[in-house]
């Protein structure tokens, strides 16, 4: 069996544009003033990161603020290139860098869901089959039909985490969507994810709690500004 | 190896069901359901037309027979190309919510936007198949060949807009040019006049707008009831080999790295 995810030399270089000029006057400005120039910055927000995730495995993510995780995540999910260094994904990936996305509050939640399924690459159709376990997943039955602007908070958390676990991609990326809503929901969210584990589907998790990825992942690293501090299989050794 | 043709379009096939999301969500959260609001959307061109009938009957005579028909393709024609390019303009960057956060063909953006400002016209179109024969309009054989030089103008309007969808993630202030540019341009195709009463340098340069082409294909077979000269059909289908390639060109190349600057 192929990896599930092959990074390969992985560098990742930003352009911080300091007083960037966002139009057609700023830029005609700055022929006049120096100090309204655009000034550029290279910033290497990835520095050389390789690591292969096996099928099944799940790989844990850890580092501070700014270590360049989502950024990884971004790249592995195909939403940003990398400047040096390829990825090999094998399967379907499903990005879950936030819940929910493409919500809108003035469509019914139901009609959220087959908006939100299609950004994954899914056919109505085929959300259609599975609309009635993310419907019981989400545990709002009562509400799928009104707008989702008189959704809680929590709530359109729970609809965006039922539609992406429902959609059963083969390598599921989370970037640090289990830190939020309520105690129960998210341990049922942490249940369906191990559930899902078994199933066979890897998974890429990005989180604070060291706890957390003791408990789900098999492997770690840890991103240290950009470089890859550590790599190693979560043990005994582990603490 | 099958067919290299479907796979160019496969990954785009695949996400047909979200361009048409997108489009239903965008005529759902502008209308929220009212069907009045629905009908709105059929008063802003009628407006026009009556303005523009009372300029050019009264203030500026014109001698065109069945001159509103004249008027009204114009107007409805040029209201596609106005309201697509206006709307497109920030479609990439209002959408950066969707497109910072998960992968999908970045071209459908501004193209089911293009789409959304198509299914709106179609309803301003009703009026014109409603009005028709009462304006003076001519059935005959060439109406058959509509539905190519509107395909023809939408893949026109199609490369403008995947251009300027582009463009404005760089100029933010595109979209407030563009509009005065489209306001200038109306006055610069032959809507409300025919292009003949012109001087000739005058004609020339209005000539060398491209809508003037295309709003001579419409007015040929919609109020003329002819088919439309040759060298304008050609003359059309490179300006849209134009747009088109443009568009195409600048999306490959800026689409990549379209998320890091939004
Ligand atoms: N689009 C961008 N343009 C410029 N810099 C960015 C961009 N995205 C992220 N960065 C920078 O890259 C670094 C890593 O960010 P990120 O991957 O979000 O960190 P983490 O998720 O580990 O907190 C940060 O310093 C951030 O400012
Ligand atoms: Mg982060």
């Amino acid at each position: 069996m192929p990896p599930a995810i092959i990074v390969e030399h992985v560098s990742k270089e930003f352009i911080l544009r300091h007083n960037r000029a966002m139009g057609l006057k700023t830029r005609f400005l700055g022929l006049f003033h120096k100090n309204k120039r655009e000034k550029r910055e290279h910033f290497l927000a990835l520095d050389d990161v390789s690591f292969t995730l096996e099928q099944g495995e799940a790989l844990g993510l850890l580092g501070h603020n700014g270590s360049g995780k989502s950024t990884l995540l971004q790249i592995i999910a195909g939403i940003l290139q990398p400047s040096k260094g390829r990825v090999i994904a094998n399967g379907r990936v499903a990005p879950l860098i936030q819940l929910g996305v493409g919500f809108n509050p003035e469509l019914t939640g139901y009609e959220n869901i087959f908006l939100n399924a299609s950004l994954y690459g899914f056919l109505n159709k085929e959300v259609k089959k599975r609309v009635k376990s993310i419907i019981e997943f989400s545990e709002l039955e009562h509400f799928i039909d009104t707008p989702l602007k008189n959704y809680s908070s929590g709530m359109q958390m729970r609809l965006g985490f039922a539609v992406a676990v429902n959609l059963q991609p083969d390598i599921l990326l989370a970037d640090e969507i289990l830190a939020v809503g309520d105690q129960a929901f998210q341990d049922k969210c942490l249940d369906k994810i191990a559930e899902m584990r078994k199933n066979g589907m890897s998974l890429i998790l990005v989180s604070h709690s060291q706890e957390q990825v003791s408990k789900f992942c098999d492997h770690f690293i840890r991103l240290e500004r950009g470089v890859m501090l550590e790599n190693g299989s979560i043990g005994e050794a582990w603490e | 190896m099958p067919n290299p043709i479907a796979a160019t379009f496969r990954p785009y096939w695949q996400y047909r069901d979200l361009v048409r999301n997108l489009v239903i969500k965008d005529l759902k959260v502008r209308y929220q359901g009212a069907v009045l609001g629905f009908f709105w959307s059929l008063g802003n061109p009628l407006a026009l037309i009556l303005l523009y009938d009372f300029v050019f009957t009264h203030i500026f005579r014109s001698d065109l027979p069945n001159y509103i028909l004249y008027l009204v393709i114009g107007v409805l024609h040029y209201n596609l190309f106005s309201q697509a390019v206006s709307q497109s303009c920030e479609s990439l960057t209002s959408a950066s919510g969707l497109i910072q956060k998960i992968y999908f063909p970045r071209i459908l953006v501004p193209t089911s936007s293009l789409l959304f400002t198509l299914a709106l016209w179609v309803i301003a179109i009703f009026i014109l198949v409603i009005l028709y024969p009462f304006l003076g309009g001519i059935y005959h054989w060439g109406l058959l060949l509509y539905p190519l030089a509107l395909g023809l103008y939408i893949a026109f309007i199609w490369g403008i807009v995947l251009t300027f969808s582009v463009l404005q993630v760089e100029l933010r202030d595109l979209k407030h040019l563009v509009d005065i540019a489209l306001m200038f341009g109306f006055w610069f195709t032959p809507i409300g006049y025919d292009i003949h009463v012109l001087k000739p340098t005058t004609r020339e340069i209005i000539s060398l707008n491209p809508l003037t082409q295309f709003m001579d294909l419409f007015h040929a077979l919609l109020y003329a009831g002819t088919l439309p000269a040759l060298n304008h059909v050609l003359i059309a289908s490179a300006w849209t080999i134009g747009t088109v390639t443009v568009g195409m060109i600048l999306f490959r190349r800026k689409a990549r790295h379209l998320v890091e600057d939004l």
